[in-house]
């Protein structure tokens, strides 16, 4: 019975996902669900439109900026937070997890008027800034997780017998850490990748992202070639859990 | 950004051997560059929109007492508020049995359930509220399976306060599910079975020890539902109507259309006091760290 | 409100120091290639997408592009709101806008219009009554009742009358979320006759629009938005733009177009004050205001020329649903500029309030 409930929410939660695939074959100029006929028109028109391409780099660019700066922030800030005690700990630690307490509209409100004070709005770096700052506290609560579970015996029998701190950094730290650091730092891309408001606020023309296309092609035009970049991204996500499965041959820690 | 993380490391080295001595040295090196980013970045921008709120356009509280004492938009804090709620209450009924599944199988059960929760989890907000804008849409399949039957007139579904609460239940309920989740995947499945040993019917050991010990997941999920939803942005303004606003729609009305900045600020700084307040209370008796580990 | 906003933005550059000194250290290289970027001969041109879109990029980018060589990139939607925001942020999206008569004379009043640079526009090449409040007409507009008529086999609504009697004529409606547009019309079915519309008595016509609120089912904001409404059959009747209902009937879509009781303005060609390309923006504004040009782009939706030269090339029967056809402009309203761009701000507040209460 409560197998039944389970499954029935499940279906909830995946049916209106995979409902876009279809519909991004579609031969219809609106929203139609079945589609009419089949076609792969929307799929041309994506790969050939700079509407939609330019957004679809400046995504892929913006999310690998940021996830490089939030890691670059980040690690240094975990060891100095995992293995140190110093007073105004537990402040440093609400500084870090604040972008998690405020609202994104508020950030993003926010932002819109601090980057357009110094003229970043609608820049590439001005998005990179803030939204590798957002994606700060998920990647710092998985570095964190990490370094706590670190054995530093490690550290220092490598120590011991006769490392210096350098190698023992690189030797043994390091490759230990490494699936840890990896994991954060695709929780930072995905942070920037799939973040929509602050987007929409202060990507403007040059830097526009694939959700802030997204939300105006719903908005605005209506334009049918939502269905084949959702599907593509749906189909990445598929293939991206598929694979987490797989690998581990066991339920996937995902995410 | 390298050299600081090895300038630092023969202090941290030295200090491995005698224990002591670790709590003495402060990294401030290693803190430096996350503090000055999300204070330059974080703490003063929204400081900006806090003073905005009072000075924009004269110094005063005006804004404030405009939205405490206009109507309209008492009833956008109220509306914004029964909406969370009802999307929280919607996602703790449907996610709890999901994971309650999760975890008492081991089987190939338990790897769809968790494969369907994430697939929708890393989906994005926007290509899910674009997926209920063509279920619920004139011609999806809603509508479709309605005049099928015949059933007469098709019922209104989009841009109700009905599509935007669906929209936002379906993308906040995977947090709920993998909140409730990593809470009861740690309970002993031992202390089910002493119950059950012990003459507990399994309606009476889920009751008396199951459920008492996933409280603190339902706490976590409730509070994280509650919180996203009270700012929700995308799926009220594209599945919901102006008429039962939420707050993150007033705030993106006035900026759009009114360029009322400092009105805006102010109903910002509501929702994130709202918001901090359900958080501190939380951290008051529970802690923040747990509701996100 | 412009006062305010300066004062504002005075504050904000105290902010600049390091927010800059950050972006400048982090992502300076990055900031270089934004800027190179910008500086290739591109203008960009804030339209309303679309089919509208579509038609200027036919009789205006491609052709102007083909010319000059100068790229024409455009950015949707027209709005008021982010002409002023863009001016004051110094930050721009576009060069170009094309918006009604009276908020373009409302920006100028509030110092958001770029001069005419009369060193790029020649006199000379301009139609009588082209200029107006530094901007240069481009089209008259009709918004318009418009139904479906599979919905009414016996007859559809003929007048905003109509449009407000639920009884006689059920169905689902959608109005554009436009202040003084929805005015006007609540006016209209209210039995104001059109010729004394202006000045709006307000407090009559929110009276009116209390009446219809409940039975309108959208409130849309974007032309494509209204064809996809009645495309999918969501709406039976609507106000919509003239050529936006034109263009479904095109396509074979029962769609009725009512000229009784439609508003009609003019679009006005404009530069935002300060714009980066505003040489070439007013390049391109006077080769599209040119006879050709105009004809092509109102040839393909219906919106009436304001060169009058323009008329040689249009196509009677496309004349015919334009609101510059004289039966048409028998019955229509046209738009008091001046009241209007006086009144609209404190109209739109009213409205946005009504809207969501």
């Amino acid at each position: 019975m409560i197998l039944v409930v389970a499954f029935l929410v499940a279906l909830f939660l995946l049916a209106p996902i995979l409902i876009i695939i279809p519909m991004s074959f579609s031969t219809a100029v609106s929203f139609q669900f079945p589609p009419p006929g089949y076609s792969l028109g929307y799929y041309r028109a994506y790969f050939t439109s700079h509407d939609w391409l330019d957004p679809t780099f400046n995504s892929f660019l913006i999310a690998t900026c940021s996830m490089a700066l939030t890691m670059l922030l980040v690690v240094p800030a975990s060891f100095g937070y995992v293995r140190h005690r110093f007073r105004g700990k537990s402040l440093f630690n609400l500084l870090m997890m604040s972008p998690l307490i405020v609202p994104h509209v508020v950030a993003a409100l926010a932002y819109y008027g601090y980057l357009g004070a110094v003229r970043l709005n609608g820049t590439i770096a001005g998005v990179v800034l803030a939204h590798g700052v957002l994606a700060v506290p998920v990647a710092f609560l998985v570095v964190c997780a990490t370094l706590k579970g670190f054995d530093r015996n490690l550290e220092r029998a490598a120590m011991s017998s006769g490392a210096g701190p350098l190698r023992t950094f690189f030797w043994v730290t390091l490759p230990v850490l490494r699936p840890g650091m990896m994991v954060a730092a695709l929780f930072a891309f995905l942070a920037s990748f799939n973040e929509a408001v602050v987007a929409i606020f202060i990507s403007g023309r040059d830097a526009a992202t694939l959700p802030k296309k997204m939300y105006e092609s719903i908005r605005l035009e209506s334009d049918p070639v939502i269905a084949v970049v959702s599907s593509l991204l749906i189909s990445a996500v598929l293939f991206g859990v598929l694979l987490s499965v797989v690998l581990r041959r066991k339920p996937a820690n995902v995410p | 950004m390298a050299g600081q993380l090895t300038a630092s490391l023969p202090a941290a080295g030295a200090a491995a051997p005698a224990r002591a001595a670790e709590g003495q040295s402060v990294p401030w090196l290693l803190l430096a560059p996350a503090t000055l980013a999300l204070v330059v970045m974080f703490v003063l921008p929204i400081g900006y929109v806090l003073l905005l709120s009072i000075t924009d356009p004269a110094l005063s509280i005006a804004h404030y007492k405009r939205i405490f004492s206009v109507p309209l938009y008492t009833r956008v804090l109220f509306n914004t508020f029964t909406t969370s709620l009802t999307v929280t209450v919607a996602c703790l009924l449907l996610g709890y049995p999901v994971a309650y599944v999760m975890t008492r199988r081991s089987d190939w059960v338990s790897t769809v359930l968790l494969m369907c929760v994430a697939v929708c989890f890393w989906t994005g907000f926007i290509v899910r509220t674009y997926a209920w804008l063509v279920i619920l849409g004139n011609k999806g399949p809603v509508i479709g399976i309605h005049q099928a039957l015949g059933l007469g007139p098709p019922p209104r579904l989009l841009f109700t306060t009905f599509s935007s609460t669906l929209g936002m239940v379906h993308i906040l309920l995977p947090y709920m599910i993998l909140a409730l989740y990593s809470v009861m995947k740690k309970i002993d499945p031992n202390l089910l079975r002493a119950a059950a040993s012990l003459g507990a019917r399994p309606n009476a050991s889920f009751r008396e020890v199951f459920l008492p010990l996933s409280l603190p997941g339902v706490v976590n999920g409730g509070i994280l539902v509650f919180t996203i939803c009270l700012g929700f942005f995308i799926t009220p303004i594209l599945l919901g109507t102006p008429k039962d606003m939420m707050i993150s729609q007033l705030i993106n009305q006035q900026i759009e259309e009114l360029l009322a900045w400092g009105f805006a600020s102010a109903v910002a700084v509501v929702l994130l006091v709202a918001t901090s307040v359900v958080l501190a209370v939380y951290n008051r008796f529970f802690g923040l760290d747990r509701l996100w580990g | 409100m412009a006062r305010s906003r300066s004062t504002i933005f005075d504050r904000r550059r105290l902010l600049k120091t390091g927010g800059a000194a950050l972006a400048g250290a982090t992502l300076g290289p990055l900031l270089v290639t934004e800027r190179t970027v910008a500086q290739t001969r591109t203008i960009y041109v804030n339209t309303w997408g679309g089919s509208w879109t579509a038609a200027e990029e036919a009789a205006f980018f491609k052709p102007f592009t083909d010319a000059t060589g100068i790229r024409v990139r455009t950015v949707a939607p027209v709005s008021y709101a982010k002409l002023k925001a863009q001016v004051q942020s110094g930050s721009y999206e576009w060069d170009i806008t094309a918006i009604n008569q009276a908020e373009w004379l409302r920006a100028e009043r509030e110092g958001l219009v770029e001069p005419i640079d009369w060193t790029v526009v020649q006199k000379d090449k301009l139609f009588p009554d082209a200029v107006f409040a530094n901007g240069i007409s481009y089209c008259a507009l009709g918004t318009n009742l418009a139904y479906r008529k599979d919905k009414f086999p016996n007859g559809g609504p003929q007048s905003w009358a109509d449009f407000w009697d639920v009884k006689k004529f059920p169905g689902t409606r959608s109005l554009y979320n436009n202040a003084p547009r929805s005015a006007i019309f609540a006016l209209l079915a209210d039995g104001v006759p059109r010729d004394k519309i202006y000045p709006l008595d307000l407090d009559r016509a929110f009276k009116k629009l209390d009446q219809i609120k409940p039975h309108i089912k959208v409130w849309w904001t974007q032309g494509n938005q209204s064809q996809q409404l009645i495309r999918d059959g969501e709406i039976d009747m609507m106000a919509m733009w003239n050529a936006r209902a034109s263009e479904l009937a095109a396509q074979g879509l029962p769609v009725e177009l009512v000229w009784n009781g439609a508003t009609v303005g003019i679009t006005m060609w404009g530069v935002a004050k300060g714009a980066p390309n505003r040489k070439l923006a007013w390049e391109f504004i006077q080769f599209a205001v040119q006879p050709k040009p105009q004809a092509e782009f109102c040839n393909r939706l219906y919106y009436g020329p304001t060169n009058p030269k323009a008329y040689e090339f249009v196509k009677p029967e496309i004349a015919k649903q334009m609101p510059t056809f004289p039966d048409n402009a028998k019955v229509t309203v046209p738009t008091n500029v001046e009241w209007e761009a006086t009144n609209v701000a404190k109209l739109q507040e009213r409205f946005t309030q009504w809207l969501a209460s």
